[in-house]
């Protein structure tokens, strides 16, 4: 393992997550267009940044260090790690981000189609949830996590994280959906919001399942509590948050302009729908990393902690 | 990937698909809803002749919502210059509104042809638009199809016009303090093209586009007049923004030199009061695409 090199994944990380918190901030605050160009605003690279134009600019300027970041992350991971599919990781994020940055000058150009808008914030998750998976491979508990028994129970438990993991990702792109097909002094409409709703039933049922499974079957493993512990938290708090969002912005037409909280509880329930999301994928991936796929697998693993640290040692 | 992992991908992507596809499926209403005009060819200049008004006032019936104040300190410029910004959605004096925008939706002009089928000619002179205190005036204007329209910025601020029409072309441009007023026509007619400013979301104004001269907007004593109208039966239509814009039709008969009124009345329970050669017509309610 190379703590430098974790550390800096954990760093990209959190720079996306900043990076999110700005781009539903362009949103909320009906900026995406406050500059008709891209990549420069208003033919410069440092603008003056006043009115919406400090949102939008102040976005592209997060994205690009997010961007530096990212090339960085893809050269230090082709130099530093040795496992192939984490090498390949490293390079898709690199892609995602390019392709993101392209995605967001695409949305300027062609004045915020719904489709690119939401292709967008979708990647925008995706991106979020690959370098959180990156920090994850490339952490110690990683590496040292061992195999535990056959899964307890009928229905595995990397299943019921799998179904809620691809459910709270439709739910997002419900969510993205809904919050590109109207800015804030227009009605949101209905029929999403309606499918937001059901969205957010599913994902409790879905997490609440997954969470609760894995408290209760594997409570001894912090390795899988601790993370099923802070997405069922996020969960709760993104639940409060979409109601708060909900309430706010229906009053949002009625406003001279987005007022600020509108634009906190709705950028609130962006970055905790990330959250959610990623602490999910955390233990999504951990279930996968401590349950073979298959019985056979587990039965012919000879895997112990003694055993998975020399084979590390061997790898790195 | 085991397989139950793959058949979990391809429902994600196959229902992320369908989740865009149906929140993209919307589309544009017929033009001939929209263009205050029937959706007829237009060869023959319009009649010559005596030609008469249409003239009314348009009320407000209750109590008008109080203006809000708004917000400038994202940019200071607004601020100094315009210190008491408020909406101006709703703009009530002594009972009368300003700002509705009144037009021939329709209508057959005595010797049997409609008013689509005539072509009025463009007028030369642009129509102006100015942003002023962070604030579009004037906040509703008419253009004719074609018509130029010039913008000019008379702040010490960047401002961007982005109008969104859903039949005409949408545009989105910067004008920097000082930069030369920024000419554009709509193609299409369109009643009415909203227009905002993405720097200043508090910032916006509607734009009438029609194919004929024939409209006027309300001024501050809600008074309007449509000139120059060839004799016939008209439907005149009363367009007042909102959430949901209120359109209010009318049916207005206009004579050679004829002065003919029609008053229209808005808020709360509002009615349309005619004059007695006038018959009013039932209330028409207009789907609002993209609207809920």
């Amino acid at each position: 393992m190379n703590r430098g090199l974790n550390r800096y994944a954990i760093l990209v990380a959190c720079a996306t997550f900043f990076l999110i918190i700005a781009g539903a901030l362009v949103t909320s605050n009906d900026a995406g267009l406050a500059t008709p160009d891209w990549p420069l605003s208003n033919g410069q690279v440092f603008p003056k940044m006043v009115g919406n134009l400090f949102w939008e600019h102040g976005h592209r300027m997060v994205a690009t260090t997010v961007g530096m970041l990212t090339i960085v992350l893809a050269f230090y991971i082709y130099k530093k790690e040795k496992r192939d599919w984490v090498r390949k990781l490293g390079l898709f994020a690199l892609l995602a981000v390019i392709a993101q940055g392209l995605l967001g000058g695409l949305t300027v150009k062609l004045m915020l189609p719904l489709a690119v808008s939401t292709a967008h914030a979708t990647l925008a998750q995706l991106f979020f949830c690959t370098t959180v998976s990156l920090a994850v491979f490339t952490s110690r508990s990683w590496m040292d996590a061992r195999p535990l028994q056959e899964e307890k129970g009928t229905l595995p438990l990397r299943y019921l994280c799998t179904a809620a993991l691809v459910t709270i990702f439709l739910q997002l792109i419900i969510g993205a959906t809904l919050r590109h097909s109207a800015t804030w002094d227009q009605h949101l409409p209905a029929e999403l919001i309606l499918a937001h709703i059901g969205g957010a039933f599913a994902v409790t049922i879905a997490l609440g399942s997954a969470s609760v499974t894995t408290l209760r079957r594997y409570k001894d493993e912090k390795f899988l509590t601790r993370p099923a512990m802070v997405a069922l938290s996020f969960l709760a708090v993104q639940l409060f948050l979409g109601v708060a969002a909900y309430m706010t912005r229906l009053a949002s037409p009625g406003d001279p302009q987005p007022l600020n909280p509108m634009i906190a509880i709705t950028v609130a329930h962006v970055a905790c729908g990330a959250l959610v999301f990623v602490s999910t994928i955390v233990l999504t991936l951990r279930t996968y990393r401590v349950f073979p796929a298959t019985r056979h697998s587990v039965q012919s693993s000879s895997f112990s902690l003694s055993a998975s640290k020399s084979s590390l040692k061997a790898e790195l | 990937m085991n397989k139950q992992t793959k058949v979990w991908l391809v429902i994600s992507i196959a229902l992320s698909l369908l989740a865009l596809g149906s929140a993209c499926g919307g589309a544009r209403g017929p033009e001939t809803n929209k263009n205050g005009g029937e959706a007829t060819s237009a060869t023959a200049a319009p009649p010559s002749g005596p030609t008469g008004t249409i003239s009314g006032v348009i009320s407000y019936n209750g109590t008008p919502p109080a203006p809000k104040k708004i917000d400038t300190t994202a940019d200071p410029v607004c601020g100094q210059k315009n210190p008491n910004l408020t909406t101006d959605d709703t703009i009530v004096k002594d009972g009368k509104l300003a700002n509705v925008f009144v037009y021939i939706k329709e209508g057959t002009v005595d010797g049997g042809k409609k008013v689509a089928e005539y072509t009025w000619p463009t007028p030369t002179n642009a129509v102006q638009l100015d942003q002023n205190g962070c604030h579009y005036a004037p906040h509703v204007m008419g253009v004719m199809v074609n018509q130029k329209l010039s913008i000019t910025n008379s702040d010490a601020t960047q401002h961007n016009i982005h109008p969104t029409p859903k039949l005409n072309q949408e545009w989105n441009q910067t004008q920097a303090n000082g930069a030369p007023p920024i000419e554009k026509s709509f193609a299409r007619a369109e009643v009415l093209i909203p227009v905002k400013c993405n720097q200043h979301p508090w910032m916006k104004a509607y734009i009438g586009v029609m194919k004929h001269p024939l409209f006027a907007v309300s001024s501050d004593t809600g008074a309007y007049e449509i000139k120059n109208v060839p004799p016939g039966k008209y439907t005149v239509v009363a367009w007042r923004e909102g959430q949901t814009p209120e359109e209010k039709p009318m049916e207005v008969t206009v004579t050679a030199n004829g002065a003919a009124k029609a008053d229209f009345a808005f808020g709360g329970a509002a009615t349309t009061s005619i004059a007695p050669s006038l018959k009013m017509m039932p209330a028409i309610e207009f789907p609002m695409i993209g609207k809920h």
